[in-house]
């Protein structure tokens, strides 16, 4: 439970003592250049910081340059209320403008961090079927092995059967990925702690890679249910009424995989990062008030983190699951309609 | 609010990252380790079946065999019944054969008891005859001296052959 320690080291920050929530949780949820160490607010990891002028030109320092509220090769951290946090350039003119910013940031080292945790993950378990055959694995192995079973047995498998092969690839690389982001982000320290799964572009690009692989690999029966569904000629002759409907549904999909993982895992980070602050909130009200809240606060901080744990696996497996039927309903053909409907 | 404005850079990172893992893991993770499921399904399947199977003819031989023990059981009864049977017969001939025998023994050595009984007779009738003629002879002998004496004689001479009986 390193989570009160952060958050007063982060409300430490503020010179005025004033406890301001909005801005710690917020700080907390988002990204930075820099990576927090417990205990200290004034020391963070240094990441390299990589950004494009307005001129075309490539800057690449640490961002230990620019975290002390400093200007390094005309950046600077802005903390005004446009762009707050994050890397801005000042032109010939005096402007602040946003750099092209593909830095390091946290978030990038924790994706990168994720993608070999992963990626080790998932070769120990295709190391032992190569050397054990068919005999299964027991302890850490079995325990991965037993996940990676349960996604392609009991979703994959059961939803695209004959096609379960040919998707699961896919399907299994993104449970598992989003797995280990949400179980990294409640870390509280270093490998962990970022909120990757809480930051809608990481959601957004797992949902526009669903929706890339359910379109490009839709059936001809799907596009023809999209573009001429079966409905009476008056809802899609003069008036394009239903494939519009339809076209609209293409687009909403991903729209509801990139918001349901990002707000149930924000919501998630941010019920913990609030129950935390009230301890500091009620420090000013004497010392009896300070040490009953700080015991329900860490009580109620457990109870939600261990519903985060489980949050985690939850958000994992129904956007698995999602994914695979929305691929699977592209994946119709005529004599197997309505088979699937009734999944969505 | 950022929190609901996409970062650029992150969703550059988070496409790279994401694609690299998925490329890595599709060459030489999921392959490996869908087959060894698929494998291992596929085996247990086999076993499953296998193992149905041979239940089955477990069965199917306990039933044989149940079979084949009580017709045994069946037949051993029948021989036991048989010789049991064949048992009475024989002792019963046996008896039969026995009693003839005794029989045909006890009827030889009737005729012969009766035959030597009938010697014996006529032996004594001789001899009684014989003893008597000698007697008649010394009691017409004696007649002549002593009526008493002659009585005595007869009477020694009865006893003397009662003795000898």
């Amino acid at each position: 439970m390193f989570t009160p320690q952060r958050a007063f080291a982060s409300s430490e920050s503020h010179d005025s003592g004033e406890v301001n929530p909005k801005e710690i949780i917020f700080h907390h949820l988002g990204d930075g250049y820099g990576w927090e160490v417990p205990f200290s607010h004034e020391h963070r990891i240094p990441l390299p910081v990589i950004v494009r002028d307005n001129e075309g030109e490539w800057h690449c320092f640490s961002s230990a340059r620019v975290t002390g509220g400093d200007t390094y090769e005309g950046f600077h951290i802005s903390h005004g209320e446009e762009y707050s946090g994050k890397i801005v350039g000042v032109d010939a003119q005096g402007n602040i403008y946003r750099p092209l910013d593909f830095s390091i940031t946290k978030n990038v080292l924790a994706l990168f961090i994720t993608v070999v945790l992963v990626f080790l993950c998932c070769m120990s378990v295709a190391r032992w079927h190569k050397r054990n055959g068919h005999k299964a694995p027991r302890k850490g192995v079995g325990a991965i092995e037993v996940v990676i079973e349960f996604i392609y047995d009991g979703v994959i498998k059961a939803i695209l059967q004959d096609k379960a092969r040919r998707f699961a690839p896919y399907l299994l690389t993104v449970f598992m990925f989003i797995l280990f982001m949400n179980l990294l982000g409640l870390i509280v320290i270093f490998p962990g702690g970022a909120n990757l799964t809480g930051n809608i572009a990481v959601t957004l690009v797992l949902a526009v890679c669903t929706f890339l692989v359910t379109n490009l690999f839709g059936t001809k029966h799907y596009w023809k249910d999209i573009l001429w569904p079966d409905v009476p000629l008056w809802l899609k002759c003069p008036l394009p009424i239903m494939p519009v409907i339809e076209i609209f549904g293409m687009f909403t999909k991903p729209a509801a995989l990139t918001v349901r993982l990002f707000a149930n895992m924000m919501g998630g980070h941010m019920i913990v990062m609030v129950l935390t602050i009230l301890i500091f909130i009620f420090a000013a009200m004497g010392p009896a008030v300070t040490a009953t809240s700080t015991v329900i606060s860490v009580l109620f901080q457990l109870f939600m983190l261990l519903i985060d744990v489980l949050v985690s696996f939850i958000q994992a497996y129904v956007f698995t699951m999602l994914s695979t039927i929305f691929i699977s309903l592209a994946q119709e053909n005529p004599h197997q309609e309505g088979e699937h409907h009734g999944a969505e | 609010m950022e929190l609901f404005t996409p970062e650029l850079g992150l969703i550059f990172w988070m496409f790279l990252s994401f694609a690299v893992l998925f490329l890595a893991l599709w060459r030489f993770a999921w392959p490996v380790i869908i087959n060894g499921l698929e494998g291992r399904a596929d085996e247990i399947n086999r076993g499953v079946e296998y193992a149905q199977n041979a239940k089955a003819q477990l069965d199917q031989a306990r039933e044989e065999a149940e079979k084949y023990i009580n017709d045994a059981r069946r037949q051993q009864a029948e021989i036991l019944r048989e010789a049991d049977r064949m048992k009475t017969q024989i002792i019963e001939e046996a008896r039969d054969a026995a009693q003839k025998e005794a029989q045909k023994v006890m009827d030889a050595a009737k005729l012969s008891i009766e035959q030597s009984r009938k010697e014996a007779e006529q032996n004594f009738r001789n001899e009684v005859s014989a003893f008597a003629i000698e007697i008649a002879t010394k009691v017409v002998r004696n007649n002549l001296a002593d009526t008493k004496a002659q009585a005595s004689l007869v009477n020694s001479l009865l006893d003397e052959l009662e003795n000898k009986n």
